[in-house]
């Protein structure tokens, strides 16, 4: 209890014999830490958008009016089949013009005319389980075309495809911007515990001589440094906290109708992943510093 | 005990500190290095601490080799040797009673321990008075009597002095020199490298002379000067 005890003074004395240049080392985490926790969030929204979208993407099959109802039948039961496709809807020209109208009530701008007779024709709805396989779908769904069932195939992957560039963008230029923030933050901690080593060598070689273990010389400024780490993650979350409502409901309008969520637990996990990563680079960054001095004092 | 065998320790930039150095310290003896600067009086010592490594050679303190001490073994090593230097080498920032109890602080013993040991060795140099105390505010020779204190604290069975008096005025450097005395009594060996002709003149003891770093003179009562 003793050592705890000591560790945790002298760690706490280290971090304030030189303010400058501790906050300036907690602020630069700080900043790292928010652009981590900015890559997630906006990660994690665009992948949900993605998710909403692919559960959304469907092919049509406009069917001919004259198509025989068994002849639709076995190529609604065939198209089922296939495993990329989560399940088939037959949806009536009646059906259709009574969606169409239920549209039309909706938005001000759009009147459905009393139509004598129903353009609309009959469909098949396909749900697809996962999106990157349209394109081969809608291929081998064209060779219906001209058999008297089918009269189109209408699929528009385009929106799917572009919200996967963008992510794949966004995760590679993510991790690029992590990786750069991650050497700044380990560079500035690094730094300011070498200088703290620095300004205590003498200590630290006086302790080497009576017989301190390496561990022992090593934990307060190991401590200092998860201080840093620690000090600037409750800078980036209390700015995050602040910001979080105005930056979800920014995310949510830019993403306009998809049923975004990040989850229940997304605020407390991304907290504690913050943290973490706090802890894991100050500590990591201390200790490669007040190594070097270790080494002076006993040759191995 | 301590013993070196066949010790030789060359610098990287080629400076030759230390050749084929023999020497054996029996326990409990008074030996003083003595030399002119750059003899390798210091570089002996370094060996002692393992704070260098010879280049060739064994050195055995208390039995044990320690160039071949892993690294995690040279605290335990730095237990049983005690050092005390020139320049005091005391933390200004801490009292005289907590500078002395840092040693034991540093090597896991409970407050109660640290407490009674601190007391035990600042009464045997006569500084009990002078325990909260910063070093800032003591005289050179109390200075040293608190390193001195600080290095006995462990228990150690080696005390090594390098030149424990350098920054003393005669009269102070005595009552340091009688202090060591009754430490190396009480059955500590005593390594004390030094340029004081007057103390080793005067206490015949064990002089061990080296010039470009090989021993030149071991006389069991020895004087400064051949």
């Amino acid at each position: 209890m003793r050592r705890v005890g000591y560790v945790l003074t002298a760690a706490w004395q280290g971090f304030w014999r030189n303010p400058v240049m501790s906050i300036a080392a907690t602020l630069t985490v700080s900043l790292m830490l928010l652009l981590f926790a900015f890559f997630i969030v906006t990660d994690r929204g665009l992948q949900a958008a993605v998710g909403a979208l692919e559960s959304k993407v469907e092919l049509v099959l406009y069917l001919d009016d004259g198509a025989k109802p068994s002849d639709v039948l076995a190529l609604k039961a065939r198209i089922e089949q296939d495993p990329a496709v989560s399940r088939v809807d037959y949806v009536t020209k009646q059906q259709a013009l009574d969606r169409l109208r239920e549209l039309a009530q909706r938005k001000e701008d759009f009147t459905v005319a009393d139509l004598g007779s129903n353009p609309l024709p009959n469909s098949l709805e396909i749900k697809l389980a996962n999106a990157q396989d349209t394109d081969r779908l809608a291929t081998s769904l064209k060779e219906e075309l001209g058999h008297g069932v089918v009269t189109d195939v209408i699929d528009n992957p385009t929106v799917v495809e572009k919200l996967l560039t963008i992510t794949r963008v966004l995760s590679i230029g993510g991790v690029a911007v992590l990786a750069m923030m991650l050497f700044v933050a380990l560079f500035v901690i690094v730094n300011t515990i070498r200088i703290a080593v620095h300004a205590r060598r003498d200590e630290i070689e006086i302790m080497q001589l009576v017989g301190a273990t390496d561990w022992f010389v090593s934990w307060p400024f190991i401590f200092e440094g998860m201080l840093v780490g620690t000090l600037g993650a409750l800078v980036a979350l209390a700015v995050l906290a602040a910001a979080s409502r105005p930056v979800t409901s920014a995310l949510v309008g830019f993403l306009d109708i998809l049923p975004v969520s990040l989850g229940p637990n997304f605020v407390l996990e991304l907290g504690l992943g913050v943290l973490a990563f706090a802890l894991l680079v100050g500590g990591f960054g201390a200790s490669f510093s007040v190594r070097s001095q270790l080494a002076k004092g006993a040759r191995a | 005990m301590i013993r070196l065998e066949d010790v030789s320790k060359r610098y990287p930039n080629g400076t030759a500190a230390l050749q084929d150095v023999d020497l054996t310290i029996e326990h409990g003896d008074f030996a003083f290095l003595v030399g002119s600067s750059g003899a390798g009086k210091s570089t002996l010592i370094r060996l002692l601490i393992r704070e260098e490594l010879p280049t060739t050679g064994r050195v055995l303190v208390d039995g044990k080799d320690v160039v071949r001490l892993r690294r995690s073994q040279i605290p335990n090593l730095r237990r049983t040797v005690g050092v005390v230097f020139q320049d005091f080498k005391l933390l200004p920032t801490k009292t005289v009673a907590e500078n002395v109890g840092f040693a034991l602080l540093v090597t896991g013993h409970d407050g109660r321990t640290v407490r009674e040991e601190t007391d035990r060795v600042l009464a045997l140099v006569g500084l009990t008075h002078r325990r909260g105390h910063f070093p800032r505010e003591l005289s050179g020779g109390e200075q040293q009597r608190v390193a001195i204190a600080r290095a006995l604290v462990n228990g150690p069975r080696v005390l090594i002095a390098d030149e424990p008096t350098g920054n003393l005025d005669p009269v102070t450097s005595w009552e340091i020199i009688k202090l060591l005395t009754r430490v190396q009594e009480l059955g500590t060996t005593l390594v004390m490298a030094t340029h004081n002709a007057e103390i080793v003149n005067a206490l015949r003891r064990r002089v061990i002379h080296l010039d470009h770093g090989a021993v030149v003179r071991d006389e069991r009562e020895g004087s400064y000067a051949a």
